[in-house]
């Protein structure tokens, strides 16, 4: 009934594109969602939404307009499609932007994306009391301030006036806990997150478990003598930091003339153990993306193979410009202009096993603080605060903390030691890493 | 915009399940964005969110559901749906809606909803641009930005309450990227107010433009920076970071009630260097951080927070003022219907002082001239924090030397507070964006130029 509706909805909006002499696309949004957190033995927050918005792109004499729309009457989606028609009529002349062509009609399983999950919403509630009592009655846990279990469902929609249809459907589940520690002297706030596509797969005594064993492993952490050293990023982290870079491979930062890759096309900008790629169809994530935002289909591409870049990631718009071929990699949302991103970033697995990565000695970073404000993608400079572990031949000597980590991280591609031989997923499952040592960090203590 | 049959049918609703506060908030926020890149248009964006927040509490639970539908039966939906495990016989009664407006105490002129003015505002950041580009021709690339929205907003509530408020934000930012060929470097400056387009009125387009290409050319050369324990001298205006990191999150209530505050004990006592006196103010006129009411109905107010060195207040929304016994500051912010409001900070600043710019630094034999601050972010539950420098100079021999990069300050905030030693009178205010468990909301920080005795700085010398 609701996938009825935004089909008439959408051909009401793209009948009123086609009629206005313009071609267009139309990305539709629907979530629906519940949200829980307990304090003090209570469910503290208990959030439930649903909600949908429209984002219409029009291109109309050569030049892109977009606008959006959280009311879906029919007075709202045509004023939507009358602003962004207002709104192409300011923008510059860009003869590469358009409609992509093609008819295809794409979607995904629902029953691999979105299983059917008989967890009442009571057991979730109860999950959530778990974490935090469970944690709360640990020793030294003064109390649990972020804590919480979610399950989202979302579903995205595509339609353009050339025919195109894109639909998927995708639900992901998680749980998190976040405890302080105290001692009376020292604190430590650590915690951990578990995200799934069913409720059922959640681990919750893991959760408790691993959030307090990591607490206790830092609570008496010390910062470290000022120099350089090897470092290792756990899962996450390494994770974070590649994400925090990704416009190193965005075609559209290197049309925009501020990425540093854009004359890099086949030069070596790593040591040759590294390639990565774009890994949309990787099941096992819960980034899998079977169509861009153009609703075009989305396949693995190799970024950097051997050290050298292969090529950046593009969408039909960049893919012109250059003279490249498209990607897959457009990237939408109802409110924003056609951009280009990652899907789900992969390391390849290196040679070295786990003895050679962690042979002597070298600083295991699990906390970084300030990756949104510390980093620069267009230089590549970057200065975090971190925590983690000082190590010697895979064993943690000492916890470490109030350290900040800084470098170039595209000098760093090339102060890479070695790159592990076993891969994971990152706690979100949004990444798929190897373990990478890199060289000779700048660590401040 | 929601009919008050509808509002009242909903909390009416709630309390009949025995809730012991249930409220409805409504909003519809206008957009309109604009992005250049170099002397060119690149996106025009414009569009409309609306929503409703149903905010159903029992003792000190708060249960929060939202939806796009104005529909009556799809709010007592979500209701029924809240209220699922605590619903009970009535506690308290509903009281009448007694209706009124907020007073406008910022009022804006050119606003949205009555012009986007998009010729003047592409104008506006093209200047910029010519600017930008006559200061070098190391300037490779500008990026220019202009948001402005205009978002109404209608709460009601179980206590009677019924009042409407309209805000009027407008944003612009410019980035600038230098390049020499081998590496690239930028350069920002970021505007905004609680006010229309008439904000235009008090820039200048040229001097923006030529800010943003100084400070890129400044990184441009910069060195790397040393690392270790250092003085820092803090700059004006965004070095405010500083306290709203340090400090101000740790004193709102969302983190004082769970204890989970470093200062969440501490009322009364001295925590900063008897130099620092903090204030969070949401009544000053067209700033970025300002209101008129907050998101639960309010009027805002100005609040002291440290006085001489001692801790006098925290910041405190309804349910945090019920959960520690203090008194409501007209704090309840949230970014959007998406969220229930908590306590926030609003324009939140250090008062300035006497001390001089040139004895700051006269007083350093190695340290650090952080002339503009970047983002950082802080663990409400350790007081630890961290925020990038993105325009510094290392200090030695009590002179500024050369420019140094990519350098972050690190500490906690209790410890940070007593090493404020000298705090000078070139006091300035400058905006942001704070993100926290309401989502994202419009702070402005503020401070003079000031001298934190001994902090971590983070380098790659």
């Amino acid at each position: 009934m609701v996938a009825a509706t935004i089909e008439a909805d959408a051909r009401r909006v793209l009948d009123k594109v086609v009629a206005s002499g313009a071609e267009g696309d139309l990305i539709v949004e629907a979530e629906s969602s519940l949200s829980l957190s307990a304090h003090a033995g209570e469910l503290e927050e208990h959030k439930v939404k649903s909600t949908r918005v429209y984002g219409v792109r029009v291109v109309k004499d050569d030049r892109a307009g977009i606008a959006y729309s959280e009311a879906a009457d029919a007075d709202a989606l045509e004023s939507m499609v009358e602003q962004a028609l207002i709104n192409a009529s300011f923008a510059r002349v860009d003869p590469t932007e358009r409609i992509a062509t093609g008819d295809t009609a794409l979607a995904t399983d629902d029953a691999v994306l979105c299983p059917a999950d008989a967890t009442p919403v009571e057991a979730k509630i109860d999950a959530a009391l778990y974490l935090e009592r469970e944690l709360t009655a640990r020793d030294k846990v003064r109390n649990v301030p972020h804590n919480g279990v979610q399950d989202v469902t979302a579903e995205r929609h595509v339609f353009a006036t050339t025919g195109r249809t894109a639909y998927s459907r995708s639900r992901v589940c998680s749980a998190f806990a976040y405890a302080l520690l105290s001692d009376g002297v020292k604190d430590a706030l650590e915690g951990v997150q578990w995200h799934a596509r069913s409720f059922e797969e959640i681990d919750t005594d893991w959760i408790v478990d691993e959030t307090y064993q990591r607490c206790l492993a830092m609570l008496h952490g010390e910062a470290i003598p000022s120099r350089h050293y090897d470092v290792l990023f756990d899962f996450e982290r390494q994770a974070e930091l590649f994400a925090a870079f990704r416009d190193m491979y965005s075609a559209k930062t290197a049309r925009d003339g501020i990425n540093p890759m854009r004359d890099k096309l086949g030069e070596r900008i790593a040591v040759d153990k590294l390639t990565i790629r774009d890994a949309p169809l990787e099941q096992d994530g819960l980034g899998y993306a079977l169509f861009d935002d153009e609703g075009l289909l989305a396949a693995t591409t190799t970024l950097v193979c051997g050290g050298v870049l292969q090529t950046l990631v593009h969408n039909s718009a960049t893919a012109s410009y250059f003279g490249v071929s498209n990607t897959g990699n457009a990237a939408r949302s109802p409110r924003s202009a056609l951009g280009v991103g990652l899907h789900q970033l992969e390391v390849a697995p290196g040679d070295a096993d786990e003895p050679s990565l962690t042979r002597g000695e070298y600083l295991e970073i699990v906390d970084l603080a300030g990756l949104h404000s510390g980093c620069n993608p267009v230089s590549g400079d970057f200065s975090f605060g971190a925590a983690g572990f000082l190590c010697r031949d895979g064993e943690r000597i000492c916890p470490v903390r109030n350290i900040t980590v800084a470098g170039n991280f595209y000098e760093m591609l090339n102060k890479i030691a070695a790159i592990g031989d076993i891969q994971h997923w990152n706690p979100e499952r949004s990444a798929l890493m190897s373990r990478i040592r890199f060289a000779d960090v700048a660590i401040s203590g | 915009m929601l009919d008050t049959r509808v509002a009242q049918s909903a909390i009416d609703h709630a309390i009949a399940l025995g809730a012991d506060f249930a409220e409805v908030f409504v909003e519809r926020n206008k957009v309109n964005n604009i992005a250049t890149l170099s002397n060119q248009v690149r996106d025009v964006a414009s569009g409309i969110d609306f929503g409703v927040g149903v905010r159903v509490v029992y003792g000190a639970k708060v249960l929060y559901g939202y939806t796009n539908s104005t529909e009556a039966d799809e709010l007592k939906r979500i209701v029924s749906q809240l209220a699922a495990k605590d619903r009970r016989d009535a506690t308290v009664a509903t009281q009448a809606f007694d209706f009124r407006t907020a007073a406008d105490i910022h009022g804006a002129r050119r606003i949205l909803s009555r012009d986007a003015e998009v010729r003047d505002k592409v104008g506006y950041l093209l200047d910029a641009d010519r600017a930008a580009r006559a200061a070098s021709n190391l300037v490779s690339q500008t990026q220019g930005a202009c948001g402005q929205r205009e978002q109404a907003v209608e709460i009601f509530n179980s206590e009677g309450l019924h009042i409407r408020d309209t805000r009027h934000y407008i944003r612009t930012s410019f980035q600038v990227v230098a390049s020499n060929g081998s590496e690239q470097a930028t350069g920002r400056r970021n505007d905004g107010g609680l006010q229309g387009w008439e904000i235009v009125e008090t820039l200048d387009p040229a001097e923006c433009g030529a800010e943003a290409a100084r400070q890129a050319l400044v990184n441009l050369s910069a060195k790397p920076c040393p690392s270790g324990r250092m003085p820092v001298v803090i700059g004006n205006g965004f070095g405010g970071v500083i306290f709203h990191e340090a400090c101000g999150h740790l004193l709102e209530t969302t983190s004082v009630a769970k204890k989970a505050s470093v200062f969440h004990d501490r009322l009364g006592e001295m925590i900063a260097n008897p130099v620092v006196n903090a204030v969070d103010d949401g009544t000053l006129a067209r700033e970025w951080g300002s209101i008129n009411i907050d998101d639960e109905g309010m009027s805002t107010e100005r609040t002291q927070l440290i006085k001489n060195g001692r801790l006098v207040n925290f910041l405190a929304d309804r349910v945090g003022a019920a959960q520690t016994s203090l008194p409501r500051t007209g704090s309840g912010r949230r970014q959007s219907y998406r969220f229930a409001p908590a306590s926030r900070m609003r324009n939140t600043f250090i008062e300035p002082g006497t001390a001089s710019f040139d004895d700051m630094i006269r007083s350093i034999d190695r340290g650090i001239y952080a002339s503009h601050m970047g983002g950082g972010s802080v663990q409400p539950g350790t007081g630890e924090f961290n925020f990038a420098v993105t325009e510094g100079y290392y200090v030695e021999g009590g002179r500024i030397r050369h420019p140094v990069k990519a350098a972050t300050l690190i500490s906690t905030g209790p410890d940070v507070l007593k090493r404020i030693s000298m705090v000078g009178s070139d006091f300035a205010l400058a905006t942001g964006m704070c993100g926290s468990i309401s989502g994202l909301v419009p702070t402005t920080v503020g401070q003079a130029t000031m001298k934190v005795d001994d902090i971590l700085v983070g380098g790659n010398a």
